[in-house]
């Protein structure tokens, strides 16, 4: 049983400045009215009383990577041939995701899969990975547009966290999880946190069961197949939706990608960045055709692949976290929530909002 | 030749095909003597410069940007340059706003006989951008070549 | 704002037109959401508040048919400058005007009340009043409008075939438009570069700006995303977002009807909108001319005059 640590609120800058001594240490921070994860400066205001605006999926795996680069050279021996140069060296600090919720933390686990479990693993990725380690905080309230729940997860969800951040009189109870974590939490300024190990517990089971009031319990009826395929269902769910890449680029578990050359005269780099399936010309094919063109077909498949597909090929985990950064970043308020409900229920329309 | 000090800045010049860059190939026939910040790029009228060229080129790191066509009356196109006009005037204006000196920005009317006054131009306008420095606007594409970066 | 006679006029409208782009409720009080009306019984489910800031004049161009469209004063200049540009035609389009007192900025109410979850809000005059589960908070209206409404020049739609209300007198009549442009240029050049490079930083190149702007029509050429010329590289770095919104801005040159969409749109709260408004700016100072308000203007990019009255040659020095 690994034991518990406690951090007094008031320690909470000067526990971050002591762990970005070691590492990149990346914090929800306050900007204008925006929270968002950046590196935690000395002058950053932290901001853990509400989510971040995008998830810390970009610590991990950025919104543009070089995943290498390169030259031509004529060869010295026989100039009709040019050769090339690689240079694939991959080189990433120790990193703290500080502040993360359990939403973001199963994000991460959803992408993992995808970059990990297959006969081709992510060289680029998984060196990210490894040297991360993930505070999650323990979520006291719902936000508006939070599901959690629904989907699997829940504000005290500890799992694909290294370490657990629970709000408990004047500070946090700290739990590793894993071995990373306790590795973390080998600090002097914190101090033993059995007295609080049953105040965290309350907070704990109070916050899961105030989502579960909010959003129900986790729903594992399976999508109806015949109101996934009604393109008049789908018409109706995508109407007001602008095609944007928002709900995409803030998403935990999304993790689509574009891969670029970009070549100046004899020098270059291979570049991965993010991309979205709500774009107009994600299917665009070199021929012109384009099999997804309709909005109609773009939300379909952005659902379908995290309420259906996802759980096809891995077990049956649904790919969303029920975070609602989506609905509530969406400049239309699309609700993934209702839309995903309504294909549950084979009620073939989107049911009116609540 | 380069007029100070050694240090080439690196400018960009849009000349349109009937006019500017016929004047320009006046200057050279007649051995003038110029700068050679400018690296030109022939287009065939200034109406088809679109601002989209400027703020690439500013964007990827030059120093400045000198647009030239025919004087007004005088297109080649018979309208093409009082659309330019426009368009680039809307430029001049919008560019100091998000923080690039609109004097690193020029536009002018050069015919193909005025070579003294092309020389003048060019002379002028490096000048000008040299009293100005380098763009304080790094381009962050890494792949641009160290050389290029004053 | 008068729902009743907003219902009354679209139970009217319906018949003759394919749809009706009106608003109802989304997932919480202050977000109600564009609707896509097909037939009467949807008509009690319209909502009416300053709440409905959408600007749903820009589903238009994408609609096939015979469109009926709900708009505010800022959302009739969109309809005037698409049928300007072409874009839509004016027969085509049933516009149902609601003359508008201003829309509240989310932001500013979740500011307001410390960003806690909605549960309710009604609006009682100049007032909001917001539930939360810490309580009730009242809030002078005033305090809380978009930034754009609070210069509004045109609360009455400029373009109407029923008008859902009585007409209104702009407040500021005479109060300049554009100070916090003037005032923004007052700054160095080395300031206004560092704001727009920190601004910039948190831009996620999402596109939201771009796709909720109704005057966008580049589409799939769109210069942010075109690989044949390849205009912009992948990299998300802070040049490559300053050259996006630059050409975004340049491109609504004459065009912008200031509907204010953008910035909302921005899930990151990038004041986007300060841009479009400085081209606007010098617009109306170069040619007097002011986007979506009569049918019969040519946009000034698309137009020339042998002799500029206010372009005077430039001297390098």
């Amino acid at each position: 049983m690994k034991k518990a640590r406690y951090l007094k609120k008031q320690k909470e800058k000067e526990f971050i400045a002591a762990l970005g001594a070691k590492a990149r240490v990346y914090a929800p921070c306050l900007e204008d009215e925006a929270v968002l994860f950046k590196p935690a400066e000395p002058d950053s205001t932290i901001c853990l009383s509400r989510p971040a605006v995008s998830s810390p999926k970009s610590v991990i795996y950025p919104q543009s990577e070089t995943l290498f680069s390169f030259r031509f050279k004529k060869d010295a021996e026989d100039k009709r041939r040019t050769l090339v140069e690689l240079d694939d060296t991959i080189e990433v600090p120790d990193t703290i995701i500080f502040g993360a919720r359990p939403c973001d933390a199963r994000g991460i686990a959803i992408i993992d899969r995808a970059f990990s479990k297959t006969d081709t693993p992510d060289p680029y990725y998984l060196a990210r990975r490894e040297k991360t380690t993930i505070v999650t905080l323990t979520c006291p309230e719902p936000s508006s547009g939070c599901f959690c729940t629904w989907v699997g997860c829940g504000p005290a969800e500890t799992s694909n966290s290294d370490v657990m951040m629970t709000e408990v009189e004047d500070g946090y109870l700290m739990e590793a999880l894993t071995e990373k974590g306790e590795a973390l939490l080998e600090s002097p300024i914190l101090e033993d946190g059995t007295p609080y190990e049953a105040q965290a517990r309350e907070a704990q089971k109070a916050a899961h069961e105030r989502m579960v009031k909010e959003a129900g319990e986790t729903d594992t009826t399976p999508v109806d197949p015949e109101t996934f395929d009604s393109q008049a269902f789908w018409e109706k769910a995508a109407e007001r939706c602008l095609g944007c890449g928002a709900c995409t680029y803030l998403c935990p578990t999304c993790y689509c990608f574009n891969i670029t050359d970009e070549t100046v005269v004899d020098k270059g780099e291979r570049i991965r960045s993010w991309d979205a399936c709500m774009f107009h010309h994600f299917t665009l094919e070199a021929s012109g055709h384009n099999p997804r063109a309709a909005k109609a077909l773009r939300l379909k498949n952005r659902i379908g692949h995290k309420f259906l597909y996802y759980g096809e090929k891995y077990d049956g985990i649904i790919a969303c976290s029920g975070c609602g950064r989506c609905i509530r970043g969406c400049p239309v308020s699309m609700e993934i929530s209702t839309i995903a409900s309504a294909l549950k229920k084979n009620s073939g329309t989107v049911s009116g909002e609540q | 030749m380069s007029f100070v000090g050694g240090k080439e800045l690196r400018i960009v010049g849009f000349l349109c095909n009937w006019c500017s860059y016929g004047g320009a190939d006046t200057a050279g026939v007649s051995r003038f003597k110029q700068p050679t910040d400018l690296r030109i790029i022939r287009v065939p009228c200034s109406g088809r410069v679109d601002p989209l060229f400027v703020v690439k080129a500013f964007i990827s790191g030059a120093d400045g940007v000198l647009v030239s066509g025919c004087h007004p009356r005088d297109c080649h196109y018979s309208d093409g340059n009082f659309y330019a006009r426009r368009r680039l005037e809307m430029l001049k204006r919008f560019l100091p706003f998000v923080g690039i000196d609109a004097r690193r920005f020029h536009y002018t009317w050069v015919s193909a006989s005025e070579g003294q006054r092309w020389q003048q131009t060019v002379t002028d306008f490096t000048k000008v951008i040299h009293e100005l420095g380098p763009t304080p606007l790094l381009p962050q594409n890494k792949t641009l070549p160290k050389e290029a970066r004053a | 704002m008068n729902l009743e006679k907003l219902k009354e006029i679209v139970r009217t409208v319906l018949p003759s037109v394919d749809v009706v782009v009106g608003y109802k409720k989304g997932f919480d009080a202050l977000h109600p959401v564009p609707c896509f009306l097909t037939s009467p019984e949807e008509i009690d489910a319209l909502v009416l508040n300053p709440a409905c800031v959408h600007n749903l004049a820009a589903y238009l161009p994408s609609l096939k048919n015979k469109a009926a469209v709900v708009v505010k004063g800022c959302d009739s200049r969109t309809v005037v400058q698409l049928a300007q540009e072409g874009l839509i035609k004016r027969e085509n389009v049933v516009v149902i005007g609601v003359p508008c007192q201003g829309t509240v900025s989310v932001r500013k109410v979740l500011s307001a009340i410390n960003h806690q979850p909605v549960i309710g809000a009604s609006f009682e005059n100049d007032t909001l009043v917001v539930k939360t589960k810490k309580g009730e908070t009242r809030l002078a209206l005033h305090d809380v409008l978009s930034d754009k409404c609070l210069t509004c020049r045109y609360p009455t739609p400029v373009l109407s075939d029923h008008l859902a209300g009585e007409q209104i007198e702009p407040k500021t009549a005479g109060k300049e438009a554009y100070q916090d442009i003037r005032d923004f240029d007052a700054r160095s050049l080395e300031e206004r570069r560092a704001y727009w490079l920190k601004e910039f930083d948190r831009c996620i190149r999402c596109y939201a700006c771009r796709n909720a702007c109704p005057l966008c029509v580049c589409r799939e050429s769109c210069i942010a995303e075109t690989r044949d010329p390849h205009w912009m590289s992948q990299r998300a770095t802070q040049n490559e977002k300053m050259m996006f919104h630059m050409i975004h801005a340049i491109h609504l040159a004459g065009r912008c009807t200031e509907c204010g969409e953008c910035e909302r749109a921005c899930p990151m709260g990038i004041p986007v909108a300060k841009l479009k408004k400085k081209i606007n700016m010098e617009m109306k100072e170069l040619f007097g001319y002011e986007p979506g308000i009569s049918m019969d203007d040519k946009p000034p990019m698309y137009t020339f005059k042998v002799e500029e009255e206010k372009i005077e040659e430039h001297k390098i020095r």
